[in-house]
């Protein structure tokens, strides 16, 4: 592994991949943008896993192919959350007209 | 050679998933037939045509449980008529497989069956009281999620591996996400799925990259190896050790939604507000119960070595943020249910603030002298929580049944309307608020003197302030639970007065009472049987990473399976030894309450498991 790219780097991008979904799903106000920042923050552990993958320790016991699985794993939850999001923001959107989850408030206290 | 060329699967492990797979499937099956009957039938009606069927289900779930409960149970006793009825080679298969299944993915002993008896007899009693009234058109889809958020729960019990325990968590949110929106005439069921829905992806989002930190520290994602892994660190804990500080701080976030827990809770008042009540009470006590198991499974099995430095409850390790989460949860839960009106939001509040008295357990757990049984505590807790929990949200249901709101005044009067049912309640809410007959009492009891059980001289982290601030939480408790009682027995009724309780709602108060007081009155066999459940989930189940090794004897099992969490420095430095060098040398060491292990209701009779334990002895068992 003489020429790759370091580590290190691999994990500052999924650091700020992740800090980003993270900013996103704290500061945006659309459902669907709430939705796709949700998506980085997946992805951003995404690499996270295959990075470590490629260059963590060999471990043959958790087999030949651990993070890549783990991290193809975690895209069918990805779609699966997605696919439920949509309906739900669907539904919301039905009933307020609006996809901006500010105007969800009927329930407070 | 590749590693899982070594071991092949075991068909037989299959029998062991019973439960889930009829789950499963009649999840299906139910989802059939209600779109088939959908355009001839109404809503009600195919409620009751349906709603039979999936009852039938659980029925038949509740059967598959007892059998694979029972049938290793009595196998492993020596019974002629199981000899007779199964081949030599399943014979062996009960006595001599480890007790995880699949590659060491899923636990298979006795207890985690008996944690399936129990989802399946919860679900059981929130699936009969759905039945009280059409909050829903949709109930092919209804009952499928319920089941199949079910099957979640049972498996999230069973992970004994991060990539199963991240699947099997949102297999169950995913489902309640959806279950929860599904009262669609009304605004708030959306709101309420919408808000669980981003609070919850988020959350799982947070642990998955606390998972991907860990899985890059350790290489591994199975707890046990990453336990071992673990280990050498010794009493130094987390301190200097960044990346691993921000993997525990991630799925601790992540966790802390999922039982929402203060500050990651935001979602809970609106999501029990807004989803119709089964769907509360099941978010409330099912989920909530399989997220605590599965927290204690990666704290205090994986993270273990992590938990503390030995010296203060703050030091480096994930012991004192537990502490202060706890600390903050319950007293914030219980003030902030002392404003409620509504009553599904109070009893969100009180159940955020429960969950802070459990997590004085968990905190507890990773310090007490006993080891892995002191979480028994915790289990016992969970279960009389959910049981109490259930029939608290009946009530909710039944206001909502007939009056179409669910405020605490609409209780006004009940005590003399339905005198029986109502000092039903009040037990119940006594229970809530741990008055001593009640099984609720116990819980806590048991919670707090776990945490105060530190007469080890080398563990001096005391967490005494924390059971103080946690007495002091319980009787601010009583005010908001009496109000309940005060609405029903010191009120007039109003003009609109609740219909009669029908069957589905007064079946889930009776077995909710009857279960407090029983386990009031008599709470040692559960707690026995609980601590006895607590320490095959928190030691090990077997050796997953070393047996695969080609060159090895496969007679090694895990080096030294200690039943207790904290080591000794004489037990560490055992098991550092055993680990580097002395491989082969002990005799098949076999965790005692695994499969081979004695079954749950025997297990509180032995001698509590100290010191370094003797090898196994389920070996020689074998015919």
């Amino acid at each position: 592994m003489g020429n790759d790219i370091p580590l290190t780097w691999f994990l500052y991008f999924a650091a700020a991949a992740f800090a980003i979904g993270l900013a996103g799903v704290l500061l945006r106000r659309n459902a669907i943008a709430v939705l796709m920042a949700i998506e980085i923050m997946l992805n951003a552990a995404n690499i996270n896993l295959v990075a470590f993958w490629r260059y963590g320790p060999e471990r043959p016991e958790s087999g030949p192919m651990s993070g890549v699985i783990l991290a193809i794993f975690v895209l069918t939850v990805a779609a699966a959350e997605v696919a439920v999001g949509i309906g739900l923001i669907l539904l919301c959107y039905r009933r307020w007209h609006a996809a901006d989850v500010d105007r969800y408030d009927s329930m407070a206290g | 050679m590749t590693p899982n060329a070594a071991m092949p699967l075991n068909s037989l492990d299959v029998f062991f998933l019973g439960p889930e797979i009829v789950l499963t499937v009649w999840g299906f099956l139910v989802l059939l037939v209600d779109l088939g009957l959908a355009h001839r039938l109404s809503a009600a009606a195919r409620r009751r045509t349906v709603g039979g069927l999936a009852l039938v289900g659980v029925l038949l779930a509740l059967v598959t449980a007892l059998v694979v409960w029972l049938v290793p149970l009595s196998v492993r006793s020596g019974s002629e008529t199981m000899e007779s009825w199964f081949a030599r080679d399943t014979i062996a298969y009960f006595f001599e497989s480890d007790p995880t299944l699949f590659f060491g993915t899923i636990a298979g002993d006795i207890q985690t069956g008996s944690f399936n008896i129990l989802y399946v007899l919860l679900l059981g009693l929130v699936l009969y009281l759905s039945m009280a009234w059409d909050f829903t058109s949709e109930w092919g889809e209804y009952l499928a999620l319920m089941f199949w958020a079910t099957v979640g729960m049972m498996l999230l019990t069973a992970a004994e591996e991060l990539v199963t325990l991240f699947l099997t968590l949102e297999t169950m949110t995913i489902c309640l996400y959806l279950s929860t929106a599904l009262e669609k005439n009304r605004r708030r069921s959306a709101e309420g799925g919408l808000k669980y829905f981003v609070y919850g992806s988020v959350s799982s989002a947070l642990f998955l990259f606390g998972l991907s930190l860990l899985y890059g520290l350790t290489g591994t994602t199975q707890l046990e190896a990453i336990r071992k892994l673990l280990l050498p660190t010794g009493s130094q804990g987390l301190s200097g050790n960044v990346a691993g500080a921000t993997a525990v701080l991630l799925m601790m976030v992540g966790f802390g939604f999922k039982i929402a827990a203060v500050p990651f809770h935001q979602w809970a008042p609106d999501a029990y507000e807004g989803a119709p009540a089964p769907v509360t009470a099941w978010i409330a006590t099912g989920s909530k119960l399989a997220s605590f198991v599965a927290l204690m499974k990666v704290f205090l099995h994986a993270l273990a070595p992590w938990s503390n430095s030995g010296t203060s409850v703050l030091g480096p390790g994930w012991i004192g943020v537990i502490a202060i989460i706890s600390a903050v949860t319950m007293t914030y839960g219980n003030f902030a249910a002392l404003a409620q009106r509504n009553l599904k939001r109070m009893l969100a509040y009180s159940s955020i603030a429960h969950a802070g008295y459990i997590l004085v357990g968990v905190a507890a757990a990773s310090v007490s002298t006993r080891g892995p049984r002191a979480a028994g505590a915790v289990l016992y807790y969970l279960v009389v929580y959910a049981f109490a929990n259930v029939g608290a949200f009946a009530v909710a249901a039944w206001l909502v049944r007939d009056k179409k709101t669910d405020d605490i005044d609409d209780l006004n009067g009940l005590g003399y309307q339905e005198p029986v049912l109502a000092t039903c309640i009040l037990i119940l809410m006594l229970s809530l608020i741990g008055i001593p007959p009640l099984a609720g009492f116990f819980a806590k009891l048991y919670v707090f003197m776990e945490a105060l059980d530190q007469r080890n001289a080398d563990q001096p982290v005391t967490l005494l302030w924390l059971v103080a601030l946690g007495l002091f939480n319980s009787v601010v408790s009583a005010f908001y639970y009496v109000r309940v009682l005060k609405a029903m027995f010191f009120q007039p009724p109003g003009t609109r007065r609740l219909a009669s309780a029908s069957g589905p709602i007064a079946a889930p108060i009776w077995v909710g009472t009857f279960i407090i007081v029983v386990f009031g009155i008599a709470p040692d066999w559960l707690m026995g049987t609980m601590q006895a459940a607590a320490v095959p989930m928190l030691t090990t189940p077997v050796e997953v990473a070393h047996t695969q090794a080609p060159a090895g004897p496969s007679a090694v099992s895990k080096p030294a399976p200690a039943p207790s969490i904290q080591y000794t420095a004489e037990q560490l430095r055992a098991v550092q030894s055993s680990m580097s060098g002395s491989r082969g040398t002990m005799p098949t060491p076999k965790k005692a309450g695994g499969r081979g292990g004695p079954p749950a209701g025997q297990a509180k009779r032995a001698p509590a498991p100290s010191g370094p334990p003797a090898p196994g002895k389920s070996k020689a068992a074998t015919p």
